[in-house]
């Protein structure tokens, strides 16, 4: 179609750059947890010298993230989708109790992880076509961990499963120096970095979240996409539950809930809104980054590991309070030098 | 007349006992702009929701381009070459313009990534860009999260969203819009005016549900006025006056079509 049009512009609306202060703000928000890890980095080497800088301790911190990241990218995969996975903690054990016991069964190493990753994802399809149901996805998924942790129990026989050497592979061997954690988890949120921020599914995924209706207006299948979010979260929770297995070659059928505190945590220091739609990953692994720091630095002083809790909780209001002075600054901005008299945020 | 784009026959719509809808015909041509007028509440929206496919009617049939269809789903009428705009907008918050813009259609990279599904960030944003460039509307940067958008921009970009998908349609599309302009100020209101306009004389079949009367009176070539589900104003924007149409809306003036009505 070859069109031919008179353009008529708006004075007001004629800008192709964002103005400095918009920029500014949005490098607040999308990159401010970087440069508070960067500040936490320089205070803590500074007060805990000369045991906190120092590359063994780097990665002693790095390994000790790397749990906390996994399941926080599960939980954080979920509410970008647009619901709260509470299953994870389940999932997870139910996944380290089939590894364990079909190792223990004679099943090569490598077949027992993959099946039990993979009904990771089956558990997260289930959770999925449950709250398409129109139920709500957090009541659901509480009904599956009790469901999934009965299950693991019963397949452990109600004990742990203990002498899986097989798995130390993932658990507390290194390669290049660096332990298997470590590796699996830049692996993980490098996977789902790319996915969500480069790929068709991945950038629908984020916006089913975000707006569902909009999404199912353009004529996509929105329910698929958030189907989608339960199965990647229910293999992180799988993922996170074989290398916990692993790194005390063990696996233990009890649900541990705390996990959902710590990766729930890491997800909101990262800004992920519970509303849906927003977040990223790299933020998300730096917030699980900072949680490990703390704990860290303050153990090295000899304070106790209730302080670093307590700091922690401190961080996350404060991330909170400048989430909220960056929006309103924005849409403040916005109202006064913007084209259109009325400013209709949904926030 | 076989040039209609659209055209609706006895059209009810019930929602439990609401009637929202009550025998409705109404037909827009190609390169008209119908304006559909009527007090809150009047079945407007629901009427614009039967044609997107959005609500199915209880009674009556749809034709478009003098085929008989039923839609089952907005997909369906989207298919048929009929986009909506809505009054909420239904924009993607946390992702920027030229991906609300692309949703849907998306542009892949070429070779093995675009195999894996990997999309072509740039090019939806040229592509983007042309496409408002060629609609004449400016916004903001291609690359601005729409939540960091005044209402005004916001509304345009949801205007464009649709306006550009029933260009790109080969046949001449049919395009509805819900209230287009009631977040809009002055001078954006007078943009969308002109961008109807230019749909519209570009073979577009454009309904446009509006309380604003004289953006009605301007830009509309015949308006239909409803009241409680009923039509009782269709008349060219011409041959009628703002008192008219006032009296149609509010119920003071009696329906042009009254006599039907007693039979
Ligand atoms: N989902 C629904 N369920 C029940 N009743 C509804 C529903 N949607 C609309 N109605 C009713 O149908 C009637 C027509 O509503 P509609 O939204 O079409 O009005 P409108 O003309 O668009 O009004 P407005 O100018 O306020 O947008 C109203 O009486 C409304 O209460
Ligand atoms: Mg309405």
């Amino acid at each position: 179609m070859t069109v031919t049009i008179a353009t008529p512009r708006t004075a007001s609306a004629e800008k192709d750059k964002d103005p400095a202060l918009i920029r500014w703000l949005i490098f607040v928000r999308d990159r401010g947890i970087f440069v508070l890890w960067a500040v936490l980095l320089i205070a803590f080497s500074i007060w805990a010298s000369p045991y906190f800088a120092s590359i063994d301790n780097g990665i002693l911190i790095a390994n000790a993230a790397a749990l906390t990241a996994i399941f926080a990218a599960g939980i954080a995969v979920g509410i970008i989708c647009g619901a709260l996975d509470l299953s994870i903690p389940g999932t997870a054990a139910l996944a380290s109790c089939v590894c364990g016991w079909l190792i223990t069964h004679g099943t090569p190493t490598g077949l027992a992880i993959l099946a039990a990753l993979a009904l990771g994802g089956v558990v997260g399809m289930i959770n999925g076509l449950i709250a398409l149901r129109g139920f709500n996805p957090i009541i659901v998924t509480i009904g599956t961990l009790s469901v999934m942790s009965g299950a693991a129990a019963g397949i452990a026989g109600g004990y742990t499963i203990s002498g899986l050497d097989s798995l130390v592979f993932m658990g507390t061997d290194r390669f290049a120096g660096l332990p298997a954690p470590v590796w699996i988890t830049a692996a993980l949120f490098a996977v789902l970095t790319v996915f969500l921020t480069r790929t068709r599914d991945g950038i629908r995924m984020m916006a089913v979240g975000g707006n569902a209706e909009a999404v199912r207006r353009s004529g996509i299948h929105a329910d698929r996409y958030k189907v989608l979010g339960f199965v990647i979260s229910g293999f992180c929770a799988a993922l996170g539950g074989i290398v916990t297995t692993a790194l005390v070659t063990e696996a233990n059928p009890a649900a541990n809930v705390s996990i959902i505190f710590n990766a729930l945590t890491a997800v909101a220091l990262a800004g992920v809104s519970l509303a849906g739609g927003r977040g990223s990953l790299p933020r998300v692994l730096v917030g699980a980054l900072i949680l490990g720091t703390i704990s860290n630095a303050l153990t090295i002083k000899g304070v106790s590991p209730y302080w670093a809790t307590a700091t922690t909780g401190l961080l996350l209001l404060g991330s909170l309070a400048v989430e909220k002075w960056v929006s309103t600054s924005v849409s403040r901005r916005l109202v006064q030098n913007a084209s259109a008299s009325v400013h209709t945020g949904t926030r | 007349m076989t040039d209609n784009a659209l055209e609706l026959h006895g059209v009810d719509m019930h929602y439990g006992y609401v009637r929202a809808l009550d025998g409705i015909d109404i037909a827009v041509r190609q390169g008209e702009v119908l304006g559909l007028l009527g007090d809150n509440g009047a079945g407007k929206s629901t009427l614009l929701k039967v044609m997107s496919g959005a609500h199915q009617p209880t009674n009556g049939e749809i034709r478009v381009h003098g085929a008989e269809k039923t839609f089952g789903s907005p997909a369906d009428a989207t298919h048929a070459g009929i986009q909506m705009v809505y009054q909420d907008l239904a924009l993607v918050d946390a992702q920027d313009i030229a991906t609300n813009l692309s949703l849907g259609r998306e542009i892949l990279r070429k070779g093995l990534l675009g195999w894996l599904g990997f999309v072509d960030h740039k090019a939806q944003r040229r592509r983007s860009t042309e496409e408002m460039e060629k609609l004449g509307v400016r916004t903001a940067a291609m690359t601005r999260p729409v939540e960091m958008l005044s209402g005004g921009q916001r509304q345009v970009v949801a205007l464009a969203r649709g306006a550009t998908r029933v260009f790109n349609d080969e046949r001449n599309g049919i395009l509805l819009l819900d209230e287009p302009t009631a977040a809009l100020g002055y001078e954006q209101t007078q943009q969308v005016q002109a961008l109807v306009r230019r749909l519209a004389d570009q073979g577009v079949a454009c309904v446009l549900v509006t309380h604003n009367l004289p953006l009605a009176m301007a830009v509309c070539d015949r308006i239909t006025v409803l009241n409680r589900g009923r039509k009782v104003a269709d008349i060219p924007a011409a041959e009628t006056e703002n008192d008219h149409l006032v009296g149609w809306i509010t119920g003071a003036r009696p329906s042009m079509f009254a006599s039907e009505e007693a039979a």
